[in-house]
Order: C-alpha cells, then sequence, then structure tokens
C-alpha cells in the first residue's frame, strides 16, 4: 500500500467531523432603538408574569416547586418568545412582563418568582433568561407587532439588609415581654415594624439610637449587597420599618413595604440619578417600549417629576420616543390616583378607582344584592376624569392627555381573581371585558382572564398559564379575540371621545336596571360613532327605557345599527324621536355601528 | 478460520492446564505526579486552564498504584488480574489528615488464547492519548463491564477487533436516590431506592496496524495505524422525588451515539510519533460519562446536544532535541434551546513543548500554549465572550532513565506563567482572586514516574 493512500484514508475519515461544525448564533447584537407606537389608545395590554406564563428552558427552573404557587414555576422569557401566535390570536399588542432584574431569591420559603425583590438593577433574573434572550423576546415581540412595557420599581429594593437592633451582629427575631406586667411583643430585625423615630436600637437600658444598618452575605439565596453600589449604603434607604397603617401619610412615603423590602431614599439626588441610570440602561440595552412602574404612591411626586423627565429626555436623545409611563397606585381613591398625572410626571396610571367603584361594584357582586351597584356609579366616575386626572399630555410623554389613556383593569396580580369574588359569575366576566376592550382609555388584561382563571388572593391569582396547553378554544378566549378584532376595526372605539347616554342606580326589577349606555366616538376619530350598550343585571331582561324615557343617541332617526358583537345578525333604528328602545338580555351586551360602517 | 482454530485452542487449553499446573508471578506497576507550586504571591499555584482539556503543566497531584497477578498456563492460555488504587490529593503530608481520597479504578481480569481475549470488572478502558493534554480523544472509557477481542493477522495489515459492554450509574440525584421508608416490621424508617438510571455504554473498536511488511516505505521499526470506533449510550428512565413533599419528577430516558476514527504513525524511534483524532457524538455520548449533564432540552434528555472535535498528538525527537505537541479543537452545543447557554461553545488548545536533552540524563523543556473558549453566552455588555489563556513555561528536570520526551521518572523544577483576558477572568467568581488577576504564576517541584503499569504500557 502507498502512503499517499494511506493519507487519502486518513482525511476521508477526518471530513464528517469538520462537516459537521456550526457557527455559534450571532443573533445577540444590539437591538436598534426605535419608535413602535403612534397612539398608546390603539393597545390591548396583556401584563403577564414570566414566571406563570410559559416555559420555555428548562435549565433555568433553579428550585422550582411545580404547584407551590408561593414559589419559581419555571416560566421564562424563552416561554414568551415561543408563543407569540397565542398572544396575537388574543388580539394582544402590547406586553407588559415582570421585573427583568435579579433578585433576593427567596424569603420564609416564598420565592421571588414575581420579580419585585430587586437585588441587581443590572443583571438580568437568570430564572428568566440571559440578556440576549430578553432581546430576542422583545425583537420578536416587535417583529409580531407587539411592543413591551417593563416592569421596574424605585420604591424599594429586596430584603437586603437587615437592622441591627440588639447591635449584636447578626439578624434576630426576639420575643419581649412578660404578658403579665408587660405585653409580649415579637421583633424581626429584617422587617421591624414602623418607628416614625427611624428604626432604634435596643439595650435593657433603652433606645440606643438610629439602629446599624447590616448588608448580609448570603450567596446561596442572592441576599448579598445590592447593585448598583450606591443601593448597598444605608444612606441610600430611609430606614423606619415596616409600614403599619396606609393613611399615615409619613409611612406611606418612608416605610418600607411589606416582606422587608426596604424603602429607597428617593429623595436624594444621587439615588435618583442611579434609578434612572439602571433603568434607562435596560431601555437601551433591549428597546423597551414603556416602563409600568410600581408602588408610585410610596414614592413623592417630585420624585416622578424628575424621574419621567430624566427618562424621557434620555430616551429622546437615542431616538425613543412616544415612551409609556404607566404608573400603579393601588388606590381606590380616584384623586390620589389623577395626582400622578399632574404635568411632568407620568402618562397614564392604572384605574384602580374604576377597578373598585366599577368592575367590583356593578359587575363582580352583580349577584349579591347586597353589594351590588347600579350603573350610574360608572358614570359618575367617569364624569371625574377631567378633573381628577392631567388633561394636556406629558412633555415629551405620549402625546396624549393622561385622562384619555388611563390603563383600565379589572383583574391583576395583587387582587383575587373576577371570578373568585363573583362566585364564578362568567357571564359577568364577559360583559365586564366588553366594557374594558370598549371603554376610553387603554386595556389591560391580565394573563387567565382569557382561560376563565379563578384564583382568589396572592399566589392563588397567579396561575400556571401553560397547564391550559395554550388553548385558543375557550369561550372567553374567543369573547376576548372577537373584542379585540372589533376595537381595531373601530377607531371610534380606541380614540374616540365619550359620551354617557344612560346609566341607572336601578338594580332591582325597574325597567332599565343595570342598563349602561356609551358612544364613542367625535374628538380625534371625526365622524365615527359606536354605541355600546349593556345590561348588567344579573336576573332580567332590561331595556333602554324608564317610563317616559327612551335612550336618545347622536344617531339620525331611521338609523339602523348593527350590532357588531353578536353572532347572530341584529340590528336596531333609531326611532323618529332620536331614541334607541333596546331590550339586552341579563349580563349582555350590544355593540352598534351604523348599518353603512360595518367593516 | 484462524479465529475458530484459536478459540477452539483455548476451549481445549482449559482441560490441558488443569492437568499440567501453571506458571505465575504478581506484579506492581505505578503512574504518578506530585507537584507542589506556589503562585508567587503568598497562595499554592493552581491550575488555570479554562478548557476541558488544558495543559498538562500545571495539572494536580495524582498517582495510581497497580498490583497485578499474572499466569501463563501450560495450554497456552493466559491470565492477568489487576487491580489499581488511585490516589487523589491532598496527601496527608500537605493536608495533615490522615484520610486519604482513593478510588478503585481497575478491578477487573482478563484471559487470552492466541489472538483472542476477553475481560471483566471494573476497567480504564483507553486507547492513545495525548500526552500534553493528558487526554484520550478517541476511546477512554470508566464503567463496570466486560469485553473481548480478537486479531485477525494478514498480508494487508494486522486487524483488530475489540468489543466492550460496560455500566456506571453516578452517585448523582439525577441518577440515584435512597429515600426513607416506611419500615414493614416494626417502627421507624428503612432507605429504599427509588430512582435508579443506569448509563450504559457498548463500543465496537476496529484497530489496523500496518507495519514495514506490509508497506515497504515504513521505517524497519515505525507503523501506520487506522482505528474506527463508536460508542452507544443508554440512560434508563426513572422518577425523582421530593422524599419529604412527594413531589415526583419524571426523568425521560436518554440516549446517544459517537463515531470516531484515528490516524497514527510512528517511527519506531525514540518514541516520535503522530496521531490524528476525529470524533462525532450526540446526545447522551456527547459528554463524558463520569459527568453529569447539566443542561437539557425542554423534555430533560440530552437529545440533539452534540460534539464534534479534531485532535493532534505527536512527538519527535532527534540527537539533543525533541519537540512534543497536542491540541485540538472542539465544538459543543447542548441541548438546551436557548441559543446562549454557557454550554454552546467552541473551544481549543494548543500546547507545543519543545525540549533539549543535555547529556543522557538531564533535560530542558520549555511550552508555550494558547487556549480559547468562545462561549454562545451574553456577558452583560451584549457581547459573546471569548475566554482566552496564553502560558509560558521553563521545565529543567533530571531523567535517570535516559533521554526522552517519554522518559521516566523525571524529577524537575517548574515555572509557568499565564496570562488570561477579561472574557477568562469573568468565569471565576468575584470572590476568587482568579477574577481579578490577568497573570497567573505557578512555580515549584514536580516528579513524574510510570513503570510496568498495564494502563500506560
Amino acid at each position: 500500500m502507498k502512503l499517499s493512500k494511506v493519507v487519502g484514508i486518513a482525511l476521508i475519515l477526518a471530513l464528517p467531523g469538520v462537516a459537521c461544525i456550526e457557527a455559534l448564533d450571532n443573533s445577540i447584537k444590539p437591538l436598534k432603538r426605535a419608535t413602535l407606537t403612534d397612539d398608546w389608545r390603539d393597545e390591548v395590554v396583556y401584563q403577564l408574569l414570566v414566571d406563570r406564563f410559559a416555559n420555555g428552558d428548562v435549565n433555568n427552573d433553579y428550585q422550582v416547586v411545580s404547584g407551590a404557587l408561593a414559589r419559581y414555576q419555571g416560566g421564562d422569557w424563552r416561554g414568551i418568545i415561543n408563543h407569540f401566535d397565542y398572544l396575537t390570536a388574543l388580539g394582544v399588542t402590547t406586553i407588559w412582563i415582570s421585573p427583568v432584574v435579579r433578585n433576593v431569591e427567596t424569603d420564609a420559603d416564598v420565592d421571588a418568582y414575581h420579580g419585585y425583590w430587586s437585588q441587581d438593577l443590572t443583571q438580568t433574573n437568570p430564572h428568566f433568561g440571559d440578556l440576549a434572550t430578553l432581546r430576542l423576546l422583545v425583537k420578536r415581540a416587535h417583529e409580531s407587532g407587539i411592543k413591551v412595557l417593563l416592569d421596574v420599581v424605585a420604591n424599594h429594593m429586596g430584603q437586603v439588609f437587615f437592622y441591627d437592633m440588639n447591635m449584636n451582629g447578626k439578624p434576630d427575631e426576639y420575643i419581649a415581654g412578660t404578658g403579665t406586667i408587660s405585653p409580649v411583643t415579637r421583633t424581626t430585625e429584617w422587617d421591624p415594624d414602623f418607628d416614625p423615630r427611624g428604626i432604634q436600637a435596643q439595650t435593657s437600658l433603652g433606645v440606643a439610637g438610629r439602629a446599624p444598618i447590616i448588608f448580609i452575605n448570603d450567596p446561596l439565596i442572592n441576599r448579598i449587597p445590592p447593585r448598583p453600589a450606591i443601593f448597598a449604603s444605608a444612606a441610600a434607604y430611609h430606614a423606619f420599618g415596616r409600614v403599619l397603617s396606609y393613611d399615615d401619610p409619613k409611612q406611606v412615603l418612608l416605610a418600607d413595604f411589606p416582606g422587608g423590602l426596604k424603602d429607597l431614599a428617593t429623595e436624594l439626588p444621587q439615588v435618583r440619578t442611579a434609578l434612572i441610570d439602571a433603568y434607562v440602561q435596560w431601555v437601551k440595552l433591549v428597546d423597551f417600549d414603556g416602563f409600568r412602574l410600581d408602588t408610585v404612591k410610596h414614592v413623592e411626586h417630585d420624585f416622578w417629576r424628575v424621574f419621567s423627565k430624566g427618562v424621557r429626555d434620555r430616551l429622546a436623545a437615542e431616538g425613543k420616543t412616544n415612551f409609556m409611563l404607566v404608573g400603579e397606585a393601588f388606590d381606590g381613591d380616584d384623586a390620589l390616583l389623577g395626582s400622578y398625572t399632574r404635568p411632568g410626571e407620568l402618562d397614564s396610571v392604572f384605574y384602580f378607582s374604576q377597578h373598585f367603584q366599577v368592575f367590583r361594584d356593578v359587575f363582580e357582586y352583580a349577584n349579591d344584592p347586597t353589594k351590588r351597584r347600579g350603573t350610574d356609579q360608572i358614570a359618575s366616575l367617569w364624569s371625574t376624569k377631567k378633573g381628577n386626572y392631567g388633561t394636556a399630555p406629558q412633555p415629551g410623554g405620549i402625546g396624549l392627555p393622561p385622562y384619555k389613556a388611563l390603563m383600565n383593569i379589572i383583574e391583576n396580580h395583587d387582587r383575587p381573581r373576577f371570578l373568585f369574588e363573583s362566585n364564578g359569575n362568567l357571564a359577568a366576566l364577559r360583559n365586564a371585558l366588553t366594557l374594558l376592550m370598549t371603554e376610553e382609555g387603554i386595556p389591560c388584561i391580565y394573563y387567565g382572564s382569557e382561560q376563565e382563571f379563578s384564583g382568589g388572593n396572592d399566589p392563588a391569582n397567579r396561575e400556571v398559564l401553560w397547564k391550559t396547553a395554550f388553548s385558543t378554544e375557550g369561550g372567553t378566549f374567543r369573547h376576548i379575540a372577537r373584542l379585540a378584532k372589533i376595537r381595531q376595526q373601530y377607531i371610534a372605539l380606541r380614540r374616540g371621545d365619550t359620551t354617557v347616554r344612560w346609566s341607572s342606580a336601578h338594580v332591582g326589577t325597574e325597567s332599565d336596571a343595570g342598563i349602561f349606555a356609551f358612544e364613542r366616538g367625535g374628538g380625534d376619530v371625526g365622524n365615527q360613532k359606536v354605541l355600546v350598550v349593556m345590561n348588567v343585571s344579573e336576573s332580567q331582561q332590561s331595556a333602554t327605557e324608564r317610563p317616559g324615557l327612551g335612550l336618545t343617541t347622536a344617531f339620525a332617526p331611521g338609523t339602523i345599527l348593527v350590532d357588531v358583537l353578536s353572532e347572530t345578525p341584529r340590528q336596531v333604528t333609531v326611532d323618529r324621536g332620536g331614541e334607541l328602545h333596546m331590550q339586552l338580555p341579563p349580563q349582555s351586551a350590544a355593540i352598534l355601528v351604523p348599518q353603512n360602517q360595518v367593516m | 478460520m484462524r479465529i475458530s482454530l484459536a478459540l477452539a485452542g483455548w476451549l481445549v487449553c482449559g482441560t490441558a492446564a488443569a492437568e499440567t499446573g501453571s506458571t505465575g508471578r504478581f506484579e506492581f506497576g505505578s503512574y504518578g505526579r506530585v507537584t507542589t507550586t506556589s503562585d508567587g504571591r503568598g497562595r499554592t499555584g493552581r491550575d488555570s486552564n479554562i478548557v476541558a482539556h488544558g495543559s498538562r503543566i500545571d495539572a494536580p497531584s495524582y498517582a495510581e498504584l497497580e498490583f497485578r497477578r499474572e499466569d501463563q498456563y501450560s495450554g497456552g492460555a493466559t491470565s492477568r488480574v489487576v487491580a489499581t488504587l488511585a490516589l487523589f490529593p491532598p496527601f496527608f503530608h500537605f493536608s495533615g489528615k490522615p484520610q486519604q481520597q482513593f478510588g478503585v479504578r481497575n478491578l477487573y481480569a482478563t484471559g487470552s488464547y492466541g489472538f483472542f481475549n476477553i475481560w471483566a470488572g471494573s476497567r480504564m478502558y483507553r486507547g492513545d492519548d495525548i500526552y500534553l493534554l493528558s487526554w484520550w480523544p478517541l476511546d477512554n472509557q470508566n464503567t463496570v463491564g466486560g469485553g473481548f477481542g480478537f486479531s485477525i493477522p494478514s498480508s494487508i495489515g494486522n486487524t483488530h477487533i475489540a468489543a466492550q459492554a460496560g455500566m456506571l450509574r453516578l452517585d448523582s440525584p439525577n441518577t440515584y436516590q435512597s429515600i426513607p421508608s416506611v419500615s414493614p416490621i416494626g417502627f421507624g424508617a428503612i432507605s429504599a431506592i427509588s430512582l435508579d438510571r443506569p448509563h450504559t455504554i457498548e463500543s465496537l473498536k476496529v484497530t489496523h496496524t500496518l507495519t514495514r511488511s506490509h508497506i515497504a516505505s515504513l521505517p524497519e521499526r515505525g507503523g501506520l495505524k487506522f482505528i474506527a470506533y463508536g460508542e452507544l449510550h443508554q440512560l434508563a428512565a426513572g422518577v425523582k422525588r421530593d422524599a419529604s413533599l412527594n413531589y415526583e419528577s419524571s426523568l425521560p430516558e436518554d440516549a446517544g451515539w459517537m463515531a470516531g476514527a484515528e490516524v497514527g504513525y510512528w517511527t519506531g524511534e525514540r518514541d516520535s510519533h503522530v496521531s490524528l483524532f476525529v470524533r462525532h457524538a450526540r446526545g447522551l455520548a456527547a459528554y463524558d460519562p463520569l459527568g453529569v449533564p447539566t443542561t437539557f432540552g425542554n423534555r430533560h434528555t440530552t437529545a440533539g446536544a452534540h460534539e464534534t472535535l479534531v485532535a493532534l498528538g505527536a512527538n519527535y525527537e532527534i540527537g539533543m532535541f525533541g519537540v512534543l505537541f497536542g491540541g485540538y479543537a472542539r465544538m459543543f452545543r447542548d441541548a438546551s434551546p436557548s441559543f446562549t447557554s454557557s454550554e454552546k461553545f467552541n473551544e481549543g488548545n494548543v500546547v507545543v513543548r519543545p525540549q533539549l536533552y543535555i547529556a543522557e540524563n538531564w533535560g530542558l523543556a520549555i511550552e508555550g500554549s494558547y487556549q480559547a473558549r468562545q462561549t454562545a453566552y451574553a456577558a452583560q455588555n451584549g457581547r459573546p465572550g471569548v475566554a482566552a489563556l496564553v502560558r509560558g513555561a521553563i521545565f529543567p528536570y533530571f531523567s535517570p532513565s535516559g533521554r526522552g520526551s517519554f522518559k521516566r521518572p523525571q524529577i524537575g523544577v517548574i515555572y509557568a506563567v499565564s496570562a488570561r483576558n477579561a472574557a477568562a477572568r469573568e468565569l471565576y467568581a468575584q470572590d476568587d482572586v482568579f477574577a481579578h488577576r490577568t497573570f497567573e504564576h505557578f512555580v515549584g517541584v514536580t516528579a513524574e514516574w510510570w513503570f510496568n503499569s498495564s494502563t500506560y504500557p
């Protein structure tokens, strides 16, 4: 045998290996930042808890305890990437995702699956993925026509330090008092009760001044000094202990959030700058389209003015405008909510007053005669919008006056599910969804509403969505999808002004009990008008009339209106007097469009 | 025909041996390296390799003690019983602890007759290595099992065929679990094995060797060999349970295969040789069986993982000079759905060690190496990291058994300096000094030996 033949055989043996070489994926390049929204009222927002939506990568399922809802369940950004088809089938155009930053892992056997226990504002939460996957998520979302809101927290960090109240250098829990000559009290140095003097050190001789703050190093649960570095200094925190009363303004602003979440001294310029820097950096890295701002009522107004301007100016310089800043003030006080939309502050807030006064009192309680309220409560609340909320667009903001861009919610992660509170009243939920998707503002659907989830208080209301196999066949899923399509078809439902045409205090057997009607149109949309009529009565077919009075519309007499919501053809005609007489079954609605405008 | 004759002869000789007795002897062999070094900054020297197969020069101490019984029977059959204890650092004189970590690496018996051999037991079952990388790139199995082989001499070369099947079950939570269970008799709890997932491997190796009798242009004592090698891997399904809360996780069955080849050439003079290795593995076979995969596809299997590598090892000696070479390029992709897994990477290492032999028993080796790993993992700056390390070393030594790169023992002094880039530093935890130092020194004394070892013939 010749040596050349031998070499040839060697090369043939080597070739299969060479042929198997593949390049490493290179799709982790920085994204181009762009403004994708023209008018935020066109959006249908979908709030999803990343840990609960979809599990796309089992390799980040660190310490998952399947089925224990207070622990990580395994959802991640890769899972969202895999299910954009589900979101688009539902009609979603914007997703609001959980905070992305690294958290303290766990505390008292409850995990930071929700993302609100920040430890490092510069790193991703490895349970959800890495920076490249987050970028891919936003990139794929944008390619699917979906915008992404990032949840950010400025009020507090996680439980990153303890108050060394007894000055022994370690975190303690202790019980004091005899129960006879003194009360028995329990104190945990991780989360002591609010003290108006600031948390005090205590010795057997009495108080000894402000308790030292000690940042602990427990890498196993990532309870380590926070980052950026300024947040690893005691000066960055108020250190007043845990809030006891939300009626005390000082506690609301200065106290730690429940769970020992340490309240940041947001009045300090260096803290403000660090927060702006950290969160703007995420937009620069990932190209988010807006922020959902957590716990805004626990931070002073001046912070929000500085933060909002700082974020808008910095992002505008990066080519990102129309950047949504929507705040969460978990409070039913409409005037308080509106206060965060004062000039220079936020573009929008979650419309919690409506959540309580409308979706809870009118819809959830519809089958409870002792609690239910008439639809006049809707009209009454809406009538205060211009008074309580900003009426001019924020400088450098989304270009809409806040009162026209409120984020409407039926459910969220902090409230029991609608079906839990309403004892499974599915018809009421669907009717409430009709209002959500047709009223003025921006609809925000909490994940799982479409799958008729019915969990109670946190964490039972944070179910695992993938157990539904992402079915798109359910009645409520199809109802939302249909509403989203109608909202997309009729610009009046997205951008039109609102005129309430009928409301009623009646909740019993009166002819118009439960009737509510409003028109959308005019304003920014020209001549198109849509009339929404709904009956929230639980038991009777009601009508748009009461003795001597019918529903007056803006439509000309003789106009034929088509119900585009109904799956079976339904029409009504405006009578010669310009009134509309219409009967609706219990818990139902009609979206009426002039026949010549039906799409 | 020759095989069947050999087998028949072996069967017959069993009777003959019983009648006529045997001759045998006990043997002792060993491999070992013991190094003590400093980092020049007050700490001990430490391995700073960043790839799977780094250079050997800063490898930690390790030793094997082999005890062997060899018998030859009058009918022509032979047998060998091998027991090898492996010793892992730290040793007593370093740690002050009398407890010593050791492992039983070999514990097997083999018998042969003519061209046929058979074995069973716990065995390091290996082919050719690349010395500078301390690595067996093609076949390197560590299982408990058995195998057989036979040779077919012919005019176009000598062919040896070997087959093996073995099993291992690592003491890992994903393969073995013992949980407390209520005792069926009386009170209390007893242990019950709830998870038992053995990993089985079968291999087939065909070696074809050519010598001067087959190719006239080959050196007198030189030769060529071609090896084709393949493995099949299986891992059984099981269920892992949280024993206190009764949460259960299903662990599906897994599998993989590997195919590879080697071409080797040797001169027969002074250990000069060159060996080229190629291998491709998929699924479970892409992982070291003694390691545990840490990333998976979403079905919790390694399906989709794959590895491709090319490696080259060589030695050349002439007169006062010698040069050793070792290098490889390896592409590894895990099965995870994320394209940015830290277990998706390309890596490689090139090591060159020229040597000057001084007189008959002294040597001066100089080593240079470059190793790098490109990982599909985004650092926070958004760029994939390419961790790289450059090393230079000098190694003067005394070689009592004579000149040559493979003469042992060698007793010498090592100084190595390594420089790592920022991405390499990021591989270490912030509390590790390696995360903050660019240069690493490794200075100390070392001894390495091997003799009469069946694993390192």
